[in-house]
């Protein structure tokens, strides 16, 4: 516990390293200097346009993408006592995606592009609903987490039903896009959609900190949780709809970026242990870190071309996991 | 439970013994406050124990369940901080008093020495005076003991009666679920036998230890005898299971 604040601020740093390189880097390099002083608002125009109107809002977008995928994943494995738990485990991807990929494939998307965001988050949104109400149904009065992982295994096994049901009706662009949506993609970026983001991830944030020491306790056992002094069944209440929440605005803003809500928190767990007070910030914050190298590896590989952002996170995720894994069986 | 009426005093220790399915466990969770009772009422100073928030309901009444398993390893020192839990608001941090409490907690149940190992690097019977120390963290008046025992060595048996012993003499009302009759007996105040829900016999360990209802409730012959000594508790009733003549 002595070491939290340290710990917390040496990822801060992090962070911003990791935005500096972020914005630097792209079809036109920003150099240090360049970048400073665009920023302090005496740089040439270009650099201007391209810094405030381009690089900014996107390396915003993946860093609160990032964040609220560390911070739910690590929630849902708190939640679910289950350290496989992931942000899109419970069916809130999946009933994104349906969202998306209807308003794709039937063409509003080209109409509207807002629909894009707003279908996903109402798919999301009725994910979770359908979810949390098949949980309840099943397990009166006190929300069986196991019964939760199998309702929302079972549910988004329907929703990839439906995708695939939707995308076998596309038209090859329409599928084209739906594909690439789905694989995770940052490129829509701008302020706006990044503001709503922030505002809201910050009441589910807020939520789940607030419940670092209750997760410490929840994953003793309920059993231990509740003699402890924890009221358990709102605690699991608030951290499954705060959760999905953060990964519904996340998922309506960057499409399934995976990986990231699984490896960071674990990465943090093998590092410094499992004390949510601890945990939770700290898997914010490395979320944040890493999406932004992500995308930033995502926007250079091919350039002027991309690579989904989702492809990324994967091919240099499971890599370091790996790594981190066989360190942590030699200690 | 039909008919089982008992209190815990404080500076008491009361042990509940009885066959496997007698419903110790269910004795357990009906005074902890996890089942609320059918009938009759559980209370707590005379206030009914459902009408308590959980938080009050952990300021009083500390629990150690038979057994616990996490997916993710802590630390002797994270555990028992957990006992803490009760005491603090969801944004307040642990303070200098917490983690005094915390530290005589560990003393007290002789784990300090393994404060910042891992929990899953402790034998069994450390590990059963982790969890003690983690509820005697929440510095709660009244602490229930759901076989604590079970598993455990000679010696780790007899440290962790000793220390219900200690707790006891320093004003803890103290409850022990336990399978161990002659421990019972050498160490509880009062002792408690259930069968099939319902209180057979209750009162000192003189009383309640009688050939005839243990033989009843066991279902198995058996003798009581006087402990040999030495020690204070000499004399103190200990039950013989008989065994059967070979054919």
């Amino acid at each position: 516990m002595t070491h939290t604040p340290r710990r917390l601020a040496l990822l801060a740093l992090g962070v911003v390293a990791a935005l500096g390189l972020s914005v630097s880097f792209g079809a036109s390099g920003i150099g240090p200097g360049d970048l400073w002083r665009t920023l302090s608002g005496s740089g040439d125009p270009t650099t201007q346009a391209i810094l405030f109107q381009l690089r900014l809002p996107r390396a915003a977008l993946a860093a609160l993408v990032g964040g609220a995928l560390g911070l739910s994943g690590c929630t849902f494995q708190a939640l679910l006592r289950n350290p496989l738990a992931e942000p899109y485990v419970l069916g809130v991807s999946g009933g994104a995606a349906v969202g998306a990929v209807a308003v794709v494939v039937t063409g509003i998307g080209v109409v509207l592009p807002w629909t894009l965001p707003l279908g996903a988050f109402l798919g999301a949104l009725a994910a979770m609903a359908l979810v949390l109400e098949v949980a309840r149904r099943a397990s009166p009065g006190r929300m069986d987490t196991r019964i939760l992982i199998l309702s929302g295994v079972i549910i988004g096994a329907f929703f990839n039903a439906a995708i695939l049901l939707l995308l076998s009706m596309a038209d090859v662009e329409s599928f084209r896009s739906a594909i690439f949506w789905m694989m995770g993609n940052l490129s829509g970026a701008d302020w706006g959609s990044t503001g709503l983001l922030a505002l809201l991830l910050v009441p589910g944030a807020l939520a789940v900190l607030s419940l670092a020491r209750a997760f410490n306790l929840l994953s003793r056992g309920e059993e231990v949780a509740f003699y402890l002094g924890a009221s358990v069944q709102r605690v699991k209440l608030t951290a499954y709809l705060a959760a999905s929440l953060m990964v519904a605005a996340a998922v309506a803003a960057g499409g399934v970026i995976g990986f990231v809500g699984l490896i960071v928190p674990h990465a943090v767990r093998l590092a410094w242990g499992n004390d949510h007070r601890l945990l939770l910030p700290a898997s914010f914050l490395a979320g944040t870190a890493f999406l932004l190298l992500a995308d930033t590896v995502a926007r250079l590989v091919v350039a002027p071309a991309e690579l989904p952002t989702g492809v990324v996170t994967a091919v240099a995720g499971v890599p370091f996991f790996v790594a981190l894994l066989l360190r942590g069986g030699r200690r | 439970m039909r008919g089982v009426s008992l209190s815990i005093s404080p500076g008491t220790l009361l042990a509940v013994v009885g066959p496997n399915g007698a419903g110790k466990t269910t004795l357990m969770k009906l005074l902890s406050g996890s089942l609320p009772p059918q009938e009759g009422d559980v209370t707590l100073n005379d206030r009914p124990l459902s009408g308590l928030a959980d938080r009050e309901r952990a300021l009083a009444i500390a629990v150690v369940p038979q057994s616990e398993s996490s997916p993710f390893p802590v630390t002797v020192r994270e555990m028992v901080g957990m006992g803490r839990y009760a005491h603090l608001g969801p944004w307040e941090r642990s303070g200098a008093r917490d983690r005094t409490v915390v530290d005589h907690a560990m003393a007290r149940c002789a784990v300090a020495e393994f404060a910042d190992r891992q929990l899953s690097e402790l034998s069994g019977g450390e590990r059963q005076r982790a969890r003690i120390a983690r509820a005697l963290a929440q510095e709660a008046p009244v602490l229930l003991l759901d076989e604590p025992t079970a598993g455990l060595d000679l010696r780790y048996r007899m440290e962790l009666f000793h220390l219900l012993r200690q707790l006891r003499a320093a004003g803890l009302g103290v409850l022990v679920i336990t399978h161990d009759l002659n421990l019972a007996a050498r160490f509880a105040d009062r002792l408690m036998l259930l069968d099939r829900g319902r209180a057979l016999a209750r009162g000192t360990p003189d009383e309640v230890l009688a050939r005839a209802s243990l033989e009843a409730v066991y279902q198995w012959p058996l003798r009581v005898v006087a402990h040999p000594g030495p020690g204070s508790d000499t004399g103190a009733p200990q039950t013989v299971p008989l065994r059967r003549d070979d054919p």
